[in-house]
């Protein structure tokens, strides 16, 4: 950043009075307080700040309380929520908000690709919920897109959220994010084709499987999964640490052990047999093992990834407190278990297993539905990485996976 | 407005709708990735505008052998799609008879169907444990432990696969046109089938071998989904890693400059290729516009 992109902050800083935060700068903007070119210039120039961050974004205000809104626009994943979407009707009749739901979000990448500029200048594109994975969150938060919930407000998240998930290393007193489900990175496989049950990471670079084997093209999973295998915690792992692992990764990609990387592709090359032990993601497993009874999941030994896809409130959310006030709804269990029925990913609200039970008894008890806290001890959440690992690590990471 | 200055005014009016569309579509977003690519910075501490030239060194060190894969590819591709639809040009157009509109619609017909469906589909035909590579198999083409999905083969089999009728088309209509009163003045001239072919039909369809091989080729070479489909990462092609560059990493000025590069690499090609073919036969010769 240059000098007189200084003196034009500090211009700006003594013009509105206070302390200036490119946060406030994007709300004053939304709010019509600076002309749209000023935004534009700060947009080009980039942020004060070089970290970004937490610590910032720390004083901000939380948002507001105000009267809920009779609309309320929610993006999320497709085949995320049960196809009677039951919680939404409930809210209806409860607060007469019409939910509209969006299946708008493929891939973390390709959602901040599209709401990048948007949440840049402050409006959310009229989103008041969207849903993001970890990582994707952290970076939300830290380029300051989202908004602090009040929790005051939110009785029910504070109350139902499972003990494992309530202080991820990015956001400990998820004042900016709630869990929307969560899910295991492991390894599936093909019962019929492994030798022997694979325990460990090492399984997947036997020999025996050479061109059989897949990982993801998620960075975070891929490297995790690795890097505990490698005897580090990727809860508190080096950036040494990680690209041990990655280099471990690419030696096997020279090899021809490993195929390729996934996203859930491999829903198709299992059963096909084009793939025969993989890293996955537990709700595909369940509903993989379903279809195929050859097929089945299992923790490595040395962990798998915990992993949470998050509800945040973007900047410039047009029903920011009924946004808030929906999310807190879901955290009842009456409300999540039609949700949980139908997806079979992690639950992060407490209580569900009791009313699914009712209904469906082996749903309960399925451990990668309902784990026990101590399954869930055999879990790492992948730490949050500052900007320049961030981008070291994914480099290094992207390079592996061929691009 | 007098009558004259209208008319003479006329041919821009009608030219407007065109030029608005290349400049708001084509122009502005080339000056805006072209900036692009000059900047330094990450998308937390903002991208600047540094004339920052060594994004275009580092990214031609970085991912040369992805841009020399992907000319390969496409270079192998447009060949086989000349082998391929030449003689397949040449029997519709002059011996298609009756069938010849049938056959066209045939080429076209796995157009209806999208790219990606018409890509996965050539997953599940060459998967491990397919009829096709069993079939190969079992007449030693394919080794025991061999595949056909995720090589090399397969990337440019499904690059051949989705741009032949880009082949296809342009050479049949070049050879659909030509006078068939001049082969006959061939064999009056005692050419041999081979002669008047080489001599005659050749020459008169190199517009549309060299258009085909155009029309085939640029796209060909900044493909990416047959990469990423049909292959592994020892086969990714320069789309696939601006796609990367852009959309993960978020190293804009990387994936601008990626760009720029594939953008320059084409054009060098085009112009050499139509030095070697004449810009007659991509243009036409004077006599054919008048």
């Amino acid at each position: 950043m240059t000098p007189s992109d200084h003196d034009l902050e500090r211009e700006f800083e003594r013009l509105l009075g206070n302390p200036l935060t490119r946060r406030r700068i994007l709300q004053r903007g939304a709010a019509g307080a600076l002309s749209a070119s000023a935004l534009a210039y700060l947009a080009a120039c980039g942020t004060d700040e070089p970290e970004g961050g937490g610590d910032q974004a720390e004083e901000e205000k939380a948002i507001p309380k105000g009267e809920i809104a009779d609309a309320l626009y929610f993006a999320n994943w497709p085949a995320y929520i049960d196809e009677e979407r039951e919680a939404l009707k409930k809210f209806q009749d409860k607060y007469g908000t019409k939910v509209k739901y969006v299946e708008e979000i493929n891939d973390n990448d390709q959602f901040f690709g599209k709401v990048r500029q948007q949440y840049d200048q402050g409006t959310s594109g009229g989103r008041d919920i969207h849903v993001v994975t970890d990582w994707m969150a952290e970076r939300m938060m830290r380029l300051g897109y989202v908004q602090k919930f009040d929790k005051s407000t939110m009785p029910n998240a504070t109350a139902n959220l499972i003990e494992r998930l309530k202080s991820p290393p990015f956001d400990p007193n998820r004042e900016f994010t709630m869990p929307w489900q969560s899910g295991l990175t492991g390894i599936i496989y093909r019962k019929d084709k492994v030798k022997r049950t694979p325990k460990s990471v090492e399984d997947l670079f036997d020999p025996a499987y050479k061109g059989k084997v897949t990982m993801l093209t998620e960075m975070r999973d891929t490297v995790g999964l690795v890097t505990a295998w490698q005897g580090a915690d990727p809860e508190k792992a080096t950036l040494d640490d990680y690209m041990k692992a990655i280099d471990k990764v690419q030696e096997e990609v020279d090899s021809g052990q490993i195929r390729g990387f996934t996203g859930n592709e491999y829903l198709k090359d299992l059963p096909k047999g084009d793939s025969w032990v993989i890293f996955g993601w537990s709700g595909d497993a369940v509903q993989l093992k379903a279809d195929n009874p050859n097929i089945d999941f299992v923790l490595p030994e040395s962990g798998g990834m915990l992993w949470t896809d998050n509800m945040q409130i973007p900047v410039g959310a047009p029903h920011a407190f009924t946004a808030e006030k929906f999310i807190d709804f879901i955290y009842q269990p009456e409300v999540q278990a039609p949700i949980e029925a139908y997806i079979n990913y992690i639950c992060p609200v407490n209580g569900t297993e009791e009313v699914i039970a009712k209904a469906d008894k082996s749903l309960a008890d399925n451990p990668l539905i309902f784990p026990s806290p101590t399954f869930l001890d055999n879990t790492h959440i992948f730490r949050g990485l500052k900007p320049d690992e961030e981008r070291q690590v994914d480099d290094a990471f992207q390079k592996v996976i061929g691009a | 407005m007098p009558v004259r200055l209208r008319k003479a005014a006329l041919p821009y009016f009608l030219l407007l709708p065109g030029l608005g569309w290349l400049l708001l579509f084509f122009a502005v977003p080339l000056v805006y990735m072209a900036l692009e690519s000059l900047k330094t910075g990450t998308i937390y501490t903002g991208f600047q505008l540094t004339w920052e030239f060594s994004n275009y060194t580092n990214a031609l060190k970085d991912y040369g052998e992805q841009f020399i894969r992907s000319f390969e590819y496409a270079g192998l591709a447009t060949l086989i799609s000349l082998l391929i639809g030449y003689p397949l040009a040449y029997v519709i157009a002059f011996r298609g008879g009756r069938w010849r509109n049938a056959l066209l619609l045939l080429v076209i017909v796995p157009f209806f169907v999208t790219y990606l469906i018409r890509t996965l589909s050539w997953e599940t035909i060459l998967s491990d444990s397919g009829i096709v590579v069993s079939t190969l198999k079992s007449i030693g083409i394919v080794s025991e432990d061999g595949r056909l999905l995720d090589t090399t083969v397969s990337v440019v089999a499904g690059i051949t696969y989705n741009f032949l009728p880009f082949m296809i088309l342009p050479l049949y209509a070049s050879l659909e046109r030509i006078d068939s009163r001049l082969l006959e003045a061939g064999y009056d001239l005692y050419g041999r089938r081979r002669d008047v072919f080489l001599r005659v039909t050749l020459p008169l369809s190199m517009p549309g071998v060299v258009a085909g091989v155009l029309l085939t080729f640029i796209p060909a070479a900044g493909d990416f989904i047959n990469a990423q489909l049909l292959g592994t990462p020892n086969q990714f092609m320069i789309g696939n890693v601006i796609q990367s560059r852009y959309l993960v990493v978020t190293d804009y000025p990387t994936a601008a400059a990626l760009s720029f590069l594939l953008m320059a690499f084409s054009l060098i090609i085009v112009i050499v290729w139509a030095r070697i073919a004449g810009t007659e036969a991509l243009l036409g010769t004077e006599e054919e516009r008048a």
